[in-house]
């Protein structure tokens, strides 16, 4: 992939006449950018009080040669002192409150949040206001967030899970070459040369007042929104200038597969490719609604899961995504505040025995194939779409979730998450889902990260025509065998310089 | 029988206002029901504040605790994976269609003493749910093919953990720790117990016959649901289920006499990891101990720690350090966890560790302190329970003990109650060096 001319993100009228205007109240400039900063409040009775502070920067506006500032800046903010209070005092300060600040950096999104009991409202938000607003900036803090932030990838996901360094491989080799072309928490090399200056020049260019969301909801008194407001626009210089954004990154000219090479028991599979498609676009829900059928998250439902999982055994599941969701073996519902101007679909195996990992590959492609030739039925449909009409109410089920989503639905510039999905759902016909199914799901073009021991061993494997026949421990229907016999021989079209091996400690390097 | 029932007011309101109030109410700020169906089944139900929600958490009193027959361990954990495996009335994929079709989430997690399945759906599809739930635990059908299908999918959930070097450090220290008793083996199961799975379909119905009857289960129901409609919906489809006659015969660990250690190579780069467990007290809430330490695990290792404090914040010698007091039906290990940076700083880290153990055994805690802790478990708790969702998975843990949310209560009594000299009693009886087994796990060479 070459590197993309950028281009101004526009919101289009359609999008800017969808929203409802009690829901927010934001001055939206043509460039898309915002005049101001933005407030999302949900004041309830409840006696908690939660916070979700998001500024829209992050890993995309790290500088080429160092990856991981966004993230090395959000960590002196939420895990470190501020200009009074040591981190050793703020640990101790949080404690008996039991509070913390959370701390979440994408490409496009950077958030903190938290949650106090309102009986500690005022000392907890002075501690939020002072470490983002009044950050302390000590080199002992520096050198520990650092090294947590390489250990993070040396040790975290190189080392300890094959799952999420797949669906990070896969993001970065989708994305090369463009400001969303690598891990949000850096590079090991990236990190060791990112000083403290640059960390305070980040914050001083990037957290500004047009790109801060004060997030805020449950039972906090009246006034008390107007004087974070006050607080936050007193201490944020008001604009950090354009910003300017990529284009729509296209696919790869062929399939390319991204092996990377491991001691490991198993063979982890992500595989996917950017689409044109985000919550602000019209088509949004007739691909969520596909990628629930063809694998909702961490449920039994998927015809993924079922075809490989249930009828086979191959795995613990099989899944698919259309929007961002890191730390997905760890979560049943998706994160929020990841919103991005860029997305891509994704199939995720979970680790199969090396043995099954050729035949696997092709079932996950066959089932995508079988998907675009007839589309879903009637029934499918329907049963996905009542799922989804419903489901979106065990999403926001928690005020911390439906602040999140607020924050969102803020940057893709729609109505509340939940009433903005059931309405786009309600409009769906059949007829629009195949279309999209047509459009959007395919099996060529892709990227396929994988990884696995015997790397080159597995490159052969794949670049061979052979037959990976299943053999069972159990006798099979016969419509599973009969199929096994087509999948079995499904062309990979692969060739050798389609595919790279790498050794693990090479990623993320 | 309805044996507990708060007079329902404003709670919430009340609870904002008073959670360290002079008579500090219950922790649990929910009013509930508990019932007994006369085949032994008991039903929980706790209406909450948060509208159109309701979250059906059924747990079985069965875990790798029970599987006391050598050669099949995992068999708690390979029944939450049968339990999706479909009726003659529900077939799996008519199951999953219904699920689906009501927007419900839904899973099941297994531990040492417990198999917790639940759900999360409209409240207009209550009855969908208890009736689908009460059809699988009664009438589970599954045939030898399918269950040599579902085997392997557990296999598959062994290889995803085994990236993991903290999940095989953990098996080993408990491998290492108990001799007789079955907390020796994880949830999961011994590998080569799970690799023979698929031969052993005749004992997983006997496995089934055994456990999943009334009297191990505990229907658990939060939101916006009445009791009395709960109970009658429960009598309609679970009224009918036979109660069962075995009664596991839990081995006893033998008293251990000398302290223990395991080591594990990693085969791959890795910081080096320590687990240092002390075989500690069965839970329980109506004695100091299960709450004293708790509320140690805080004092000693939590960030706020002075251990912690001079290893990660100092010295920068870990970048992880933590702790945990046992919760389990039987003794259960408390457990201290830490991730070195350098190898060489291993032996260090341990020994600071352990002088730590040492000094809290032979000292009492700064009454203050310990007031910090007691307001933090407190608080926590409440930020916890921020949707009906998350009452139920926090009361299912506790009911799962002592088949009541009363004992969550209870144990908050018990850690307003705990003194300085109740701390350090506590140390110094189960935190013994003839307690202790550590294990350490380094990285191979690239």
């Amino acid at each position: 992939m070459t590197p993309k001319s950028c281009t101004l993100f526009c919101p289009s009228r359609r999008l800017r006449g969808r929203l409802t205007a009690a829901f927010f109240t934001t001055l939206v400039l043509g460039t898309g950018a915002f005049a101001q900063m933005r407030a999302i409040a949900l004041p309830s009775k409840s006696p908690l009080v939660t916070f979700r502070i998001v500024f829209t920067t992050g890993a995309a506006a790290d500088p080429a040669d160092k990856p991981g500032l966004a993230y090395l800046t959000a960590q002196m903010l939420g895990d470190a002192g501020s200009k009074d209070l040591t981190y050793r005092q703020i640990v101790e300060a949080m404690f008996p409150m039991a509070t913390s600040v959370s701390v979440q950096v994408d490409k496009e999104m950077t958030s903190f949040g938290g949650t106090t009991h309102i009986e500690n409202l005022e000392p907890y938000y002075k501690l939020l206001r002072g470490m983002l607003l009044e950050p302390g900036w000590r080199e002992d803090d520096f050198r520990r967030v650092k090294d947590a932030s390489i250990n993070a990838i040396k040790v975290g996901l190189r080392g300890n899970n094959d799952e999420e360094l797949g669906k990070e491989v896969l993001y970065q080799t989708i994305y090369q070459d463009t400001p969303y072309g690598h891990y949000n928490g850096g590079s090991v090399g990236g990190l060791e040369k990112i000083t403290l200056d640059d960390v305070k020049a980040f914050y001083q260019a990037q957290y500004t007042q047009t790109r801060c969301v004060l997030g805020i909801a449950g039972g906090y008194p009246p006034q008390f929104l107007d004087r974070m407001k006050s607080d936050f626009k007193a201490a944020l210089p008001l604009n950090g200038g354009f910003q300017w954004r990529m284009s729509q990154p296209d696919a790869p000219e062929r399939t390319r597969v991204e092996i990377v090479d491991k001691d490991t028991r198993s063979v982890a599979f992500s595989l996917g490719y950017p689409i044109a498609i985000t919550r602000a676009a019209d088509d949004y829900a007739a691909l969520l609604l596909v990628s629930s059928y063809l694998g909702q998250h961490r449920m039994s439902s998927g015809v993924l899961y079922g075809s490989m999982r249930e009828k086979r055994g191959l795995n613990y599941g099989d899944y698919a995504y259309i929007e961002y969701f890191p730390r997905g073996m760890f979560l049943m519902e998706p994160p929020q505040n990841l919103a991005r101007h860029y997305q891509i679909f994704q199939v995720w195996i979970r680790p199969v025995e090396p043995p099954t990992a050729k035949f696997a590959l092709r079932l996950a492609l066959y089932q995508l194939d079988q998907l675009n030739r007839n589309g879903m039925t009637q029934e499918a449909f329907e049963r996905t779409r009542e799922f989804l009409s419903k489901y979106v109410n065990v999403l926001t089920k928690s005020k911390r979730a439906e602040l999140g989503y607020a924050i969102d639905s803020n940057f893709y510039l729609t109505n509340p998450y939940n009433e903005f999905l059931k309405a786009q759902l309600a409009k769906l016909t059949l007829a629009d889902v195949n279309r999209v199914i047509k459009s959007y799901i395919r099996t060529d073009r892709l990227v396929i990260a994988i990884v696995s021991k015997n790397g080159e061993a597995l490159k052969r494997q794949l670049t061979s025509d052979d037959a990976s026949p299943m053999t069972y421990n159990s006798p099979k229907p016969q419509a599973i065998l009969d199929e096994d016999k087509i999948v079995e021989r499904r062309p990979l079209h692969l060739k050798p310089e389609d595919i790279v091996v790498r050794p693990v400690d090479q990623v993320f390097q | 029988m309805k044996i507990a029932t708060f007079t329902r007011v404003s709670v919430l309101l009340a609870f904002a206002a008073a959670l360290f109030a002079a008579e500090p109410r219950k922790i649990l700020p929910y009013p509930y029901t508990q019932e007994d169906l006369p085949n032994g089944l008991r039903l929980i139900t706790v209406p909450t504040d948060y509208a159109n929600i309701v979250a059906v958490y059924i747990v079985v009193q069965t875990g790798s605790r029970n599987e006391v027959e050598p050669g099949h361990t995992g068999f708690a954990h390979l029944f939450e994976h049968l339990m999706f495996r479909g009726t003659p009335q529900y077939p799996s994929e008519k199951y999953n269609q219904t699920l689906n079709r009501i927007g419900a989430a839904s899973n099941a997690s297994t531990y040492n003493d417990k198999t917790i399945y639940y759900t999360t759906f409209s409240k207009e599809d209550l009855e969908t749910v208890l009736s689908m739930e009460a059809d699988r635990f009664q009438n589970l059908k599954y045939a030898e093919p399918e269950f040599k299908t579902e085997s392997l999918a557990v296999l598959g959930e062994y290889n995803k953990n085994s990236a993991n070097p903290f999940s095989k450090l953990n098996e080993a220290l408990y491998d290492t720790a108990y001799v007789r008793h079955t907390y020796k083996h994880t949830a999961m199961g011994f590998l080569k117990d799970i690799q023979d799975m698929p031969n052993q379909y005749e004992y997983s119905i006997k496995f089934f016959d055994r456990y999943y009857r009334p009297e191990y289960t505990t229907i658990l129901v939060a939101g916006d649901a009445k009791p009395k409609a709960v109970r009658t919906l429960v009598d309609k489809y679970w009224g009918k289920w036979k109660r069962g006659t075995y009664h596991p015969d839990i081995p006893v660990e033998p008293p251990q006499d000398a302290p223990r250690t395991v080591h594990v190579d990693w085969p791959s780069p890795t910081l080096p990891l320590l687990m240092i467990g002390y075989k500690g007290p069965a839970y329980n809430d109506s004695t100091p101990d299960t709450a004293a330490l708790d509320a140690l695990a805080s004092l000693a290792f939590s960030s706020n720690s002075e251990l912690y404090q001079k290893l990660v914040v100092k010295e920068q010698k870990a970048d992880a350090l933590f702790a945990g007091a046992p919760t389990e039906v039987d003794p259960g290990l408390f457990e201290i966890s830490a991730r070195i940076k350098q190898a060489a700083d291993l032996d260090y880290v341990r020994d600071q560790i352990l002088a730590t153990v040492q000094h809290f055994s032979e000292h009492p805690v700064d009454a203050a302190k310990l007031d910090q802790v007691r307001k933090r478990l407190r608080y926590e708790s409440a930020l916890r329970m921020d949707n009906s969702d998350a009452i139920a998975g926090i009361l299912a843990q506790y009911v799962a003990l002592k088949r009541t949310p009363a004992t969550m209560n209870n144990l908050f009594d018990r850690y307003a109650g705990l003194t300085p000299e109740d701390i350090q009693k506590t140390a110094a009886k189960y935190l013994t060096e003839k307690n202790r087994t550590i294990a350490t796990l380094t990285g191979g060479a690239k």
